[in-house]
């Protein structure tokens, strides 16, 4: 007995020794800084001067109209980015897994790239294919699919089917890999019953595939959640700083412009934070939920 | 046991190192004979170049002295934000900051630049446009360096294919003789007379500082109510609705529009130069003249200012005697020495001081055979600098710049219809944005 518990006690050292760089580093890096943030919410902050506001950057978040547009322009992105890119790598694994037979790892490859690119050269150079006088436009014009120069850069609403369009091209190959090991797990047999059931191709799709993919549906549209939740870099090069006007302004620049850009207001910036992971939050919450009663 | 002990003292060593490697290397030069400056700024090209060749000369002087000139290309504001919250740590002993954002550091970090003015500095023999931002109270805090005179660059050829004679318009001309021009020159060749970069603030800045007129009040409200914001914005609705303006969407699409031949000119600063001449088959086309006059507006010059940039020494510096002796002698020196200096880095890079003494020097009046009839664009730009009404800044001025800019992008996809549509979204979007 006696032993027994010494021995215990000693094995409990040991595990508090092994695990305790991790716990340092995770205080100094991520505990303190959380801590701290929540002393700044509560602050008006200017360099050196700072002020005691209370709730007040919550006060003012309330009635900051840029905050709202660029929230409501993260949901547009969500809504119509992720279906969209879903549906699209779910389309590409299956020609991919079903339809073509050589060159299939080419085509892997080259689906995948893009989301290995650097960020920052893919949004300069969506930038020159993109303007006004740039390929697209006058591709599009030659071939007389449009009359005059589509603004994707400077048109509210054209800047933002750039960064739908800009989004979808990252990263539908990466979530199409996904999909093809979804659709490596599912049986064979399964197709070849189907098959002599007299389905069509389609049927077989909407009836067996389809079906049978939702954990990997759901699984892509968690994640991508998150990513266009904290989307930053393709409004802050791709459309220049959230523009035209803000048209794409996003939650996540606009904490990055007031921290570090135009006011130095770490105070506000925290409190913008904060709203952020809730959100962020409640929305991995409900496709928790989702998940959990699909299993 | 002794693995979990280890990986602690591992951990912990690897800690203070880090510490005091940052330690060792900002008390480093500190000692009494050979003494070292540090320096931070960003362009290879312009400020390190013309850093690095006042180091020469400093140098030459003081051979004990090692000037090391640091490249900072990225977010250096936010690198020495970082070190002023941080108390001065890891920060250099003098750095390079935009004249638009040091309002900004000494309001929000009062007492980390050391007053120059204190130290004896003759401000008198700087452009004074330059001299007011970096003042504060009976304090000066840096010292000028590179000016952002501007002038209207136009093309001649264009001009003459329109029947006209370039040299009648080498004259200080008013924004309505302007946009007459711009309109025989588009009925005759059909291009635009200004590319315009959407993305940028530049222009409409160009436009009111050269009224005198600030974008803050006294207190530090913002103030786009004024004439010259209203006639400035006025003049642009015009220039857009009579087709004269090439819309290009940021800079480098801007750059191409004007290399390009696309529009008969443009507005903005002298150090623009070294990107015209990238385009050799314009040679002995481009002219340029005043920046031109917006009318109805009290105290409005035919000169104005966009971009330029100070040096300014750190109070956490260790080595504040020699800092502020080694600009004192170079960037504020009328030795012969320090004269030749401000002659080498004009033709070197381009960089036109702000030092008056130094325009003088024959980089600055010979004639250029880039431009039309060999005109020494230096010389013309130098005296206009002289003019430059003084601009304020304060804290402010990104955050008012953005605004306004977004307004106006507003105003040119029709979303805003008057003047006044667009300064009351001006100042909405600055009150939201900073919270005051």
């Amino acid at each position: 007995m006696k032993k027994s518990s010494s021995y215990h006690r000693y094995l409990n050292r040991t595990g508090w020794r092994f695990i305790t760089p991790a716990m340092i580093l995770y205080i100094v890096f991520m505990l303190y800084p959380i801590m701290y943030s929540l002393f700044l919410v509560t602050q008006k902050w200017r360099g050196m001067s700072r002020e005691f506001v209370g709730l007040g950057n919550f006060v003012r978040m309330a009635q900051d109209q840029i905050f709202w547009k660029a929230l409501s322009h993260n949901f547009i992105f969500m809504l119509i980015q992720i279906p969209l890119m879903v549906f699209l790598a779910m389309i590409l694994a299956v020609i991919l897994n079903q339809g073509i037979r050589r060159f299939r790892g080419l085509f892997r490859t080259v689906y995948f790239l893009p989301c290995v690119t650097s960020l920052v050269a893919y949004s300069v150079l969506f930038r020159i294919l993109l303007q006004s006088n740039g390929l697209l436009n006058n591709l599009m014009l030659n071939l007389h699919l449009i009359d005059t120069p589509i603004g994707w850069l400077n048109n509210p609403f054209w800047a933002k089917v750039t960064i739908i369009l800009a989004l979808t091209w990252r990263w539908t190959g990466y979530n199409m890999v996904f999909f093809l090991v979804g659709l490596q797990n599912i049986d064979s047999e399964i197709y070849e019953a189907a098959e002599v059931d007299g389905a069509s191709k389609i049927r077989q799709f909407f009836n067996i595939t389809l079906p049978l993919l939702i954990p990997v549906i759901l699984f892509s549209m968690v994640t991508s959640t998150n990513g266009t939740m904290q989307l930053f870099d393709e409004p802050n090069i791709l459309t220049n700083e959230g523009g035209p006007a803000n048209a794409t302004m996003t939650v996540a620049l606009y904490i990055y412009r007031q921290a570090f850009v135009l006011n130095s207001d770490f105070g506000y910036a925290s409190a913008l934070s904060y709203v952020m992971v809730l959100v962020a939050g409640v929305l991995a919450f409900i496709q928790i939920k989702v998940l959990k009663e699909r299993k | 046991m002794k693995k979990g002990l280890l990986s602690i003292l591992v951990l912990v060593s690897v800690l203070f190192l880090t510490v005091s490697c940052s330690k060792s290397s900002d008390s480093s030069g500190g000692s009494a004979k050979a003494q070292k400056i540090t320096v931070w700024c960003w362009d290879p090209a312009f400020n390190i170049y013309s850093m690095k060749e006042a180091a020469k000369v400093y140098s030459e002087m003081h051979p004990e002295v090692t000037i090391e000139v640091v490249d900072i290309p990225e977010n250096i504001e936010g690198k020495i934000e970082a070190g002023l919250q941080a108390g001065g740590a890891g920060l250099p002993d003098i750095a390079l900051f935009q004249d638009y954002i040091i309002e900004k550091f000494i309001q929000n970090y009062p007492g980390s630049f050391v007053d120059l003015k204190a130290e004896g500095v003759d401000y008198s023999q700087f452009a004074q446009y330059k001299v007011a931002p970096m003042t504060e109270g009976d304090s000066v805090y840096g010292i000028p360096f590179d000016t952002g005179s501007t002038g209207f660059f136009l093309r001649s050829d264009l001009i003459t294919e329109a029947g006209l004679n370039p040299e009648d318009y080498q004259k200080e001309m008013t924004w309505s003789e302007m946009i007459a021009l711009g309109e025989t020159i588009k009925a005759a060749t059909g291009k635009p007379l200004i590319a315009y970069d959407n993305t940028s603030f530049d222009f409409l800045r160009i436009m009111v500082q050269s009224t005198g007129t600030q974008f803050f009040k006294d207190d530090g409200s913002v103030n786009y109510n004024t004439p010259a914001v209203k006639n400035s914005i006025a003049i642009l609705e015009e220039l857009h609705s009579k087709g004269l303006l090439y819309m290009a969407e940021g800079w480098n699409n801007w750059i191409a529009a004007f290399n390009g031949s696309e529009a008969a000119g443009f507005m903005n600063a002298l150090w623009i130069i070294g990107t015209l001449k990238t385009q050799p088959d314009l040679s002995g086309k481009w002219m340029v003249v005043p920046t031109p006059l917006v009318e109805g507006v009290a105290g409005a010059r035919n000169a104005s200012n966009n971009g330029g940039s100070s040096w300014y020494v750190f109070s956490s510096t260790k080595n504040k005697d020699v800092a502020v002796d080694f600009l004192k002698s170079t960037w504020a020196g009328t030795s012969d020495e320090a004269l030749e200096f401000y002659n080498t880095i004009l033709k070197g890079a381009g960089a036109m001081g702000t030092f008056l003494p130094s325009r003088g020097g024959s980089n600055y009046t010979a004639p250029d055979d880039f431009f039309y009839k060999s005109q020494a664009v230096y010389e013309d730009f130098s005296e206009w600098m002289a003019e430059v009404p003084v601009m304020y800044y304060t804290p402010n001025y990104l955050a008012m710049r953005t605004a306004l800019n977004n307004a106006l992008q507003n105003m040119f996809a029709g979303n805003l219809k008057s003047i006044d549509d667009v300064i009351a979204a001006a100042e909405a979007e600055y009150k939201q944005v900073t919270g005051n």
